[in-house]
């Protein structure tokens, strides 16, 4: 892909899902292929039910400030549906590329059995409208297969490398899994993530 | 006339227990996770948000129609005679000394209802027990035996009906048998009526044993002004003798203290002034004191449930019955009367109109009876 | 001390004490600050958690033995800065860190420290937290520099958070002085890219050794205050030439921005997104009190518009007009905009999009951040979904299960009972989590503290019942001293220590009664119910997955009229033993049993009981369990009226 000056990455989801820790991951893999990478992290809801999102800015040329502006992000990805429809509606242009999981973690307005929360066909199609490219993928489907529901972030990561949207591959991505990773977990983790890759390749 | 309009748990609040009119009679309670009785009260815990409830559906003091429900018990309507449908009049007490001894007055509920459960017309009842700090509340009994233990009175409001409510859950309970204030029978006659989906097994509901009742103190308030009088813990039995003694007693087991009755007046629940019924117009059987008659009861005989076992009993030899001298029975009209007399002016008078009888929702005709009585 | 937590470590991140030197490491604010410290060879590091402040402390605790330092968790902020400073009194490069609020807990003591001054270095980090994304209030810790006489630093960059820290040591060390640094939530909580330094391992020769016998006191008072000014002095010509001070701009600007911290970041972006490098300079300074005021005026000078850009109080701002107003001939006629012009808000955290709206409307400048079509598109087809999240107790939380029973016990009551609290999970009872029963919140500690008052009230006719909460970790941070008032004065309370076994609101961190140090290792635990038994009230423990037994408890507490009453609430946080173990139980719905909507039920479990776990299937017309977040602690079986939520043995 062309590079973006910055390019403007959202993680978004709801907090226990994991969205820090992708965010740190993908920041510490560019850092590392040579990028400057900032991270700015929403910290107070992350384990309690809140909206959580990190921004994340890539640069070749300088280090930018945590926060991106209203409408310009260049790629959204989603752990949660309904965090994902929040962030591109603040921060989406018709130039956003977004890759979501599908499944729903219920505000209390739905539990509590008030309000509506969106089909999958309903997120897919607003993403749509919204986006120049988007997927819809059932991170959490993979995850359960292959252990806890909180691989999906994983599986999230494979997307994202798989989807082209950033400016390095997938051979970084496992190298760092390797590394960071307890043995008795990385093939579980390198398995989520490679299956990531070929979510978003067989919806290309 | 439309049947009444069954409202929910919010409303329920509104109309009764935020203007002082629950008579803690405990049928709302135990249904459901909301209301329950603790200390002298319905606890609202949480807001329910179902707009037809069961609580409002069977409070004796909201929306309430006489007639459909002395429909689902008597299958006829509502009698406004002095004291209500009546098959017979009788002085009784039971055969036992002993039994007589434990009781309050003659010992024929204690009697009765032992009598019901060892023949099978019943197998478990719920009766009222009070501790050793006079919290009252309601237990179910299965054993004849236990019956005894849960004979006195101590004129404390008790939400026995919350004891129904659980109770009658159970698999192993079948037919069971109540024995409650006015306020209770016309709660369980309204059970029997409530149109909707039931669930806390009424039709278990196999016999309502009525006590009569003037009036019944407020437990938070007469406990405390009580203590001051006297340990709580150490008091056995409660008692209001006949007139003109005027007192109301609290016997301990070496000594005992008469309080002037206007003094214990003060903590009698607002909603006994508004409540119609003296006798427990809505039970199978009614029992009372016989006033004037030293260890006996005045029972009345409702429904052909209630004569079939008042028959068996007496057979049985298990109570003794005699005549309730005329003098008495007009007495009890009278008193009866009075107490229906005066409900009915505090009713007008809560609400302002002839119209607006609070919580009686009456047809024309009945409605004109009660009124003319 | 406060919101949030620190990000779940499922994956072992970075090592600070290992990284080499010379090489880029993606670093967060707070680890960049730390590494500084390494790299300055202290030895002693000391804090109470409180986000965002929590991985100073955090981080150096994890590589303390690869380090070779000393590590711990203090009870309190206080505690910590005045074990910090006996270190540094000592001779031990020190650091102490905390957020706002626990600076105003450790004031007492730093304005003692201030005169007394230090004689290795000490460095205390206070993290503000704009828009009190994690914390209980929203304030701006900088003006204690210039009340209590003390250096102040304000990092713009991920690599000045560890390059500045590196130089404070330094710094202290000349002027013998505590020196200041203020984070803020986005350069504390963010992360960048940082080239590392090399590590200095400390030096081992504590030492106390007065050169005079006044030298580690703050007396005489008036000639320490004469020298705390004159240390000032000192500070303003060393910052004369500070590198943390920079501008970037035209010779000759139309506009001067003078920021700070976070917004140097934020006015770059604003210029640039404007197109304005070429008109509006950004003087960025990272020295803010004192002033270096020469570098200051000749800055000023340059320009007639000056915006000032920082986060929270009009601290720079307030400074800058003072220094102008000391000899307005020297910089000419300014017309300063900022947060007193309204360009800048005085509340809630800045960004990039209100410093770019800013210095549009000062220039004049056409400018729409978004697209309208497509923005007024995208409300539209998503406002219908994006309901709010609550931040709530977690599922398996057991604040939920204490609350339950509280709120059923002061209903049964009957007598208006209340619940006065304090900061920590638990403070989320003041929402919906805990069904609204925190009825007073200000400080650590504070429930007990007012409970102590309101206990005194009945011969004013005061007859509500009394509850104070306080967390475990709140115990010993500040509730003791209450607890004893308490007692002493006869006030009528009771107190509920919601002992969940963790510092859970900042990150789990250990503590007195968690038996294990900072460092890792085993620790004496200072037991709860002992102490408080030992202070000689009535003392009652409960675990708050018996919701009968802990509501009859409390009833019973609060009947009994007798001073202070104490029950202690125990059961470990659900995130921390869900790291440990597997879910107690499997739970399912009997359909066939739940009664949903219908009169009997009402949706207990779904909409009052609000386990984020429990759903309501509307269109089954019955409660539903989510598998992925239940964590499996049973309680809501307790709950259910018919019997139709399952506990299986999992």
């Amino acid at each position: 892909m062309s590079e973006k000056e910055p390019l403007n990455i959202i993680i978004t989801g709801v907090g226990g899902q994991g969205n820090v820790l992708l965010s740190q991951l993908v920041g510490r893999v560019l850092v590392r292929g040579g990028f400057h990478a900032t991270i700015g992290e929403t910290y107070g809801a992350s384990q309690r039910g809140g909206a959580v999102m990190s921004h994340l800015r890539v640069s070749r040329k300088m280090q930018y400030g945590p926060l991106i502006g209203e409408g310009h992000a260049d790629v959204i990805v989603g752990l949660e549906p309904l965090e994902t429809l929040r962030v591109i509606a603040q921060y989406g242009n018709p130039g956003v590329a977004v890759i979501t999981n599908s499944r729903p973690v219920f505000p209390q307005a739905v539990t509590s059995g008030g309000a509506k929360y969106p089909t999958r066909d309903e997120v897919a199609t607003t993403l749509k409208d919204l986006s120049r490219r988007s997927w819809v993928v059932d991170a959490t489907d993979i995850a359960l297969e292959l252990g806890p529901p909180i691989l999906a972030n994983i599986v999230m990561m494979g997307t994202l490398v798989g989807s082209g949207l950033l400016p390095l591959g997938a051979e970084p991505f496992e190298a760092e899994l390797r590394e960071s990773l307890p043995a008795d977990r990385l093939e579980m983790n390198l398995e989520a993530f490679r299956r990531g890759i070929a979510e978003v390749a067989r919806t290309a | 006339m439309s049947p009444p309009e069954i409202k929910g748990n919010l409303q329920l609040r509104a109309d009764v227990i935020d203007r002082g009119l629950c008579a803690l009679c405990g049928a709302c309670a135990g249904i459901c996770p909301y209301l329950v009785a603790h200390r002298g009260r319905i606890v609202a815990l949480d807001d329910c948000a179902v707009e037809r409830g069961r609580c409002y559906a069977f409070c004796p003091r909201v929306a309430t129609d006489l007639d459909a429900a002395s429909n689902a018990v008597f299958g006829a309507p509502f009698d406004t005679a002095p004291i209500g449908r009546v098959a017979q009049v009788l002085m009784t007490r039971a055969a036992r000394e002993n039994v007589r001894s434990s009781a309050q007055y003659g010992g024929t509920v204690s009697a009765i209802v032992a009598f019901a459960i060892e023949r099978g017309f019943i197998d478990s009842a719920v009766l009222t027990k009070s501790d050793a700090s006079v919290l009252p509340a309601g237990v179910l009994v299965r054993d004849p035996d236990d019956v005894l233990s849960h004979a006195r009175s101590n004129y404390v409001a008790a939400p026995t009906l919350a004891a129904f409510n659980r109770e009658a859950r159970r698999e192993e309970v079948r037919r069971v048998g109540v024995v409650g204030t006015p306020c209770q029978a016309l709660a369980l006659a309204k059970m029997r009526a409530s149109p909707l989906e039931n669930r806390n097994n009424v039709e278990k509901l196999s016999l309502v044993v009525g006590l009569f009742c003037t009036w019944a103190l407020d437990l938070d308030s007469f406990t405390r002004f009580l203590a001051e009088k006297t340990p709580l813990d150490r008091i056995s039995k409660f008692d209001i003798p006949p007139p003109p003694a005027n007192v109301f007693q609290a016997f301990s087991d070496s000594t005992s203290v008469s309080i002037p009755l206007d003094e214990v007046r003060r903590f009698i629940r607002p909603s006994c002034n508004v409540c119609l019924d003296m006798t427990a117009e809505f039970a199978d059987v009614s029992v009372g004191a016989a006033e004037g008659v030293e260890g006996w009861n005045t029972l009345i005989v409702r429904s052909e449930r209630g004569r079939e076992l008042v028959d068996a009993a007496r057979a049985a030899g298990v109570i003794e019955t005699d005549a309730l001298p005329d003098e008495n029975l007009n007495h009890l009209k009278g008193a009866s009367l009075g107490k229906r007399r005066r409900a009915l002016a505090n009713i007008r008078q809560t609400t302002g109109s002839d119209d607006d009888l609070l919580y009686l929702e009456l047809c024309a005709e009945t409605r004109s009876r009660l009124l003319a009585e | 001390m406060s919101f949030g937590s620190t990000a779940e470590r499922t994956i072992d991140m970075a090592n600070i004490a290992t990284f080499e030197k010379g090489t880029s490491q993606l670093l967060m604010g707070n680890e960049a600050i730390a590494r500084g410290a390494l790299e300055a060879g202290i030895g002693f590091a000391a804090a109470y958690p409180g986000t965002p402040s929590s991985e100073i402390i955090g981080s150096l605790a994890e590589v303390a033995k690869d380090a070779g330092i000393y590590v711990e968790w203090s009870i309190n902020e206080k505690v910590a800065l005045e074990a910090a400073a006996a270190a540094a009194f000592a001779g031990v490069r020190s650091i102490v860190a905390m957020k706002q609020n626990g600076l105003s807990v450790a004031l007492d003591y730093l304005m003692g420290l201030a005169l007394t001054g230090t004689r290795a270095g000490i460095v205390l980090v206070t993290c503000d937290d704009p828009g009190a994304l994690s914390s209980t209030e929203e304030e701006d810790s900088r003006i204690v520099a210039k009340w209590a006489c003390l250096p102040l630093l304000e990092p713009g960059t991920f690599q000045e958070e560890k390059d500045m820290t590196r130089w404070a040591y330094d710094l202290s060390e000349e002027l013998k002085s505590v020196v200041l640094i203020r984070g803020v939530t986005r350069t504390s909580h963010a992360r960048g890219d940082v080239e590392v330094g090399e590590r200095v391992p400390p030096l081992r020769q504590a030492k106390f050794e007065p050169s005079n016998p006044l030298e580690f006191t703050s007396l005489p008072a008036p000639f320490k205050h004469l020298a705390a000014n004159q240390k000032i002095d000192k500070a303003r010509e060393i910052f004369e030439s500070s590198p943390f001070n920079w501008y970037q701009g035209p010779d000759k600007p139309d506009l001067l921005i003078v920021t700070c911290g976070s917004g140097w970041f934020y006015s770059l972006e604003a210029v640039t997104a404007l197109e304005l490098e070429k008109s509006v300079g950004i003087l960025k300074l990272g020295t803010t009190w004192p002033l270096p005021e020469k570098l200051v005026r000749e800055h000023l000078s340059l320009a007639e518009e000056v915006l000032v850009v920082e986060e929270i109080d009009p601290f720079l701002e307030g400074n800058l007009k003072e220094l102008v107003g000391e000899d307005p001939s020297a910089v000419g006629p300014i017309k300063f905009y900022g947060k007193r012009s309204g360009h800048i808000p005085v509340a809630g955290e800045i960004n990039p999009d209100i410093v770019t709206a800013a210095l549009a409307r000062i220039l004049d400048i056409e400018h729409r951040p978004v697209q309208p079509q497509y923005s007024q598109k995208a409300l539209a087809l998503t406002s219908q979904f994006t309901h709010g999240r609550m931040v709530g107790f977690c599922a398996g939380c057991p604040h939920r299960a204490t609350f339950w029973s509280i709120k059923n016990a002061i209903k049964l009551d009957g007598r208006n009972g209340f619940v006065s609290g304090d900061i920590g999970c638990y403070s989320m009872a003041v929402g919906p989590a805990g069904y609204w029963q925190i009825k007073t919140m200000q400080s650590m500690g504070s429930g007990t503290g007012m409970a102590c008052g309101f206990g005194k009230l009945a011969e004013f006719g005061f007859t509500q019942p009394v509850i104070a909460v306080c967390g475990d970790s709140t115990f010993y941070h500040a509730t003791i001293p209450a607890i004893i008032s308490g007692i002493y004065n006869r006030a009528n309370f009771t107190l509920l220590v919601l002992d969940n076994s963790a510092t859970a609101m900042t990150g789990f961190q250990p503590h007195p009664g968690t038996g294990r140090s900072a460092m890792g290792e085993p620790a004496p635990t200072v037991d709860i119910p002992t102490l408080c038994r030992a202070l000689g009230v009535r003392v009652e423990e409960t675990d708050p997955f018996d919701l009968t037994g802990t509501t009859d408890k409390l009833l019973d507490l609060m009947r009994d009229d007798g001073g202070v009453r104490v029950m202690v609430v125990k059961r470990e946080c659900a995130l921390v033993r869900a790291r440990r173990e597997k879910p107690a139980y499997k739970m399912r719905i009997d359909v066939e049993r739940c009664l949903g909507e219908s009169c009997g039920c009402s949706r207990l479990c779904s909409r009052v009981f609000q386990c984020p776990a429990l759903m309501w299937d509307a269109e089954k017309g019955v409660a539903a369990i989510d598998s992925v977040l239940c964590a499996g602690c049973g309680v809501c079986a307790d709950i259910c009226p018919s019997g139709a939520i399952i506990r299986e043995t999992a």
